[in-house]
């Protein structure tokens, strides 16, 4: 659909501006969903994400976590875990409190959703950040998410706990968990 | 794996059919300005949703396995192959699975092979990242990475490139005589940007080394802004010290901080009323610059060993140039390979020996 020129550049920007305008005046849910999946999607380019930052979408994304609308929180998940890869946008998220907004998502009934929080928390894990992302709930969290009969979620929380805390963190919560009878309440999702 | 684990669905085995696998209904009432060319559903794909692993669906099961596997092949290299016996499948249709080296292959060839005609059917192509092992999938994860953030790094360096190259036509120095550009070259003010600082004591550390014609003017476009009021100052000043070599212009420099900086500094700041003032770290300018560098040297170099080789030797062939299919990356790929020619003809470079002095036996 677009083709390289010079003024490309602002070509997209200017779509993606659209975009934005039109998730903010539209009424319809449908139009809104719509558009939030588009910009999630356009979110997956690396070329974009620079206009994406400027236009605040980060900020949009965030905002669709404490949604209602469980296909507004899914989207807006997904678009995150896409920008999170890019530094710039990591960092934004993690000025915004991202890091518990997202860590919400974890109890999501929406497996999508859930995944994209597990590796936006992965992306968003700097050596500032890492303290609060391996915390003891969210290390019990992915302890039994590796436990899961979804492939998918069992792959990602077992990279996760490999990657983002030491070994001794992970026993620790282990033990915790072992010492709790009941679980930490962090319902499974299904695949609904 | 050979089939999901976790099957609930009772005495069939049949594994479950995955959501995601299935295809959502199109999306029909979007408006004109974002349509797409082909209609779609709405959904959003993230990194967890790709995989090398796609599965196709709807082969006819006329014994076209091969074909399938050629075709699939046309997209890059695929590691693995087996028919799905335990996905539910059509009748009369067979389901695959196709292992491809690489996820950018999967991708490609689910865009192209989805929706379309196959031996009469038509095949609908999915990912399946639920067959990735946790190495697939964190190795997915890295690879996914290291590429966003070379991206980003590319985009920095190209518009570095372009804020460069459009600055210049803004001013009025447009000849490039050699005395221009040194003197350009000279009055590089020690200005509070740092890149800049960084340019004169990158340089200062080869000070018998005269420096490549394109280099300076490259140095040149790059510093343009702050430099034209102090230009006819520096001039003088540089005839005056009598500097026959190039760049101990560091002393030049100096002098002129206290002038030099302002109005670069001012000058740097009107330059661009338009764009939010960025913050370009040091070591992005460091390496622009010693990249064009290379470039530049390697031009000349690749010139003058392509004559030595057919003089004494058989020339190495060439190893295949491999597109990547993707700009950034291409960019990359060349970086690297101007970088491995360059240091495989460079000649062995001579440790500086020094001075042994005689010693004298008693």
């Amino acid at each position: 659909m677009w083709r390289k020129g010079s003024s490309e550049g602002s070509d997209r920007f200017e779509y993606l501006q659209t975009l934005v305008t039109e998730f903010q005046d539209t009424d319809s849910e449908e139009a809104k969903e719509q558009v939030l999946a588009n910009l999630a999607n356009f979110a997956y380019d690396p070329k974009n994400m620079e206009y994406l930052r400027e236009l605040q979408v980060t900020d949009l994304f965030l905002d669709m976590l404490t949604e209602e609308n469980e296909n507004f929180v899914e989207f807006g998940m997904g678009g995150l875990c896409n920008l999170s890869m890019d530094p710039d946008c990591r960092d934004l998220i993690l000025q915004s409190s991202g890091i518990s907004l997202v860590t919400n998502c974890l109890s999501s009934r929406r497996e999508e959703t859930v995944l994209s929080a597990i590796t936006t928390l992965m992306n968003l894990t700097t050596p500032s950040s890492r303290s609060e992302i391996a915390n003891p709930a969210i290390l019990q969290c992915m302890l039994r998410f590796s436990l899961s009969e979804s492939p998918r979620l069992r792959n990602l929380a077992a990279v996760f706990l490999q990657d983002c805390c030491t070994e001794e963190q992970v026993a620790q919560a282990e033990q915790q968990m072992q010492g709790q009878q009941t679980a930490v309440g962090i319902p499974l999702p299904n695949n609904s | 794996m050979a089939a999901p684990v976790g099957n609930s669905s009772g005495c069939w085995g049949v594994p479950e059919v995955y959501k995601h696998h299935e295809q959502r209904k199109v999306c029909i009432s979007r408006p004109k300005y974002r349509e797409g060319r082909r209609a779609k559903a709405v959904k959003v794909y993230t990194i967890n949703l790709e995989s090398r692993y796609l599965m196709v669906q709807g082969v006819p099961a006329i014994g076209v396995m091969t074909e399938l596997i050629q075709l699939c092949a046309l997209y890059g290299v695929v590691e693995e192959y087996r028919p799905l016996d335990e996905y539910p499948a059509e009748e009369f249709t067979e389901v695959y699975l196709v292992k491809f080296q690489k996820l950018t292959s999967a991708r490609a060839a689910k865009r192209h092979m989805d929706e379309k005609s196959f031996y009469g059917g038509v095949l609908h192509v999915c990912y399946i990242p639920e067959y990735e092992t946790v190495e697939d999938t964190r190795l997915k994860l890295q690879d996914r990475r290291r590429y966003i953030i070379r991206a980003a790094q590319n985009k920095v360096r190209e518009r570095e490139q372009k804020e460069a190259e459009t600055e210049e036509p803004t001013t009025s120095n447009t000849a490039t005589t050699s005395e221009n550009i040194i003197s350009r070259h000279d009055q590089m003010p020690k200005n509070d940007n740092t890149a800049e600082t960084s340019n004169i004591s990158h340089y200062s550390g080869f000070p018998s080394l005269p420096l490549p014609p394109q280099e300076r003017h490259y140095y040149g476009h790059k510093n343009q802004h702050g430099i034209i009021p102090t230009e006819d100052k520096m001039g003088t000043l540089h005839n005056a010290i009598n500097n026959t070599k190039q760049p101990p212009a560091q002393s030049l420099s100096f002098s002129q901080t206290s002038s030099g900086r302002d109005r670069g500094t001012d000058h740097k700041q009107t330059q661009n009323p338009s764009s939010a003032v960025r913050f370009v770290p040091r070591t992005t300018h460091l390496e622009n610059r010693k990249r064009k560098m290379e470039e530049a040297a390697e031009h000349s170099l690749t010139d003058v060993s392509g004559k030595n080789e057919t003089l004494i030797g058989p020339k190495l062939p060439e190893p295949p140039k491999l597109d990547m299919e993707d700009e950034s990356l291409n960019t990359t790929v060349n970086l690297i390979r101007n970088t491995m020619k360059q240091v495989a003809s460079v000649p062995d470079v001579k440790p500086v020996e020094k001075k042994v002095k005689p010693r004298r036996r008693i």
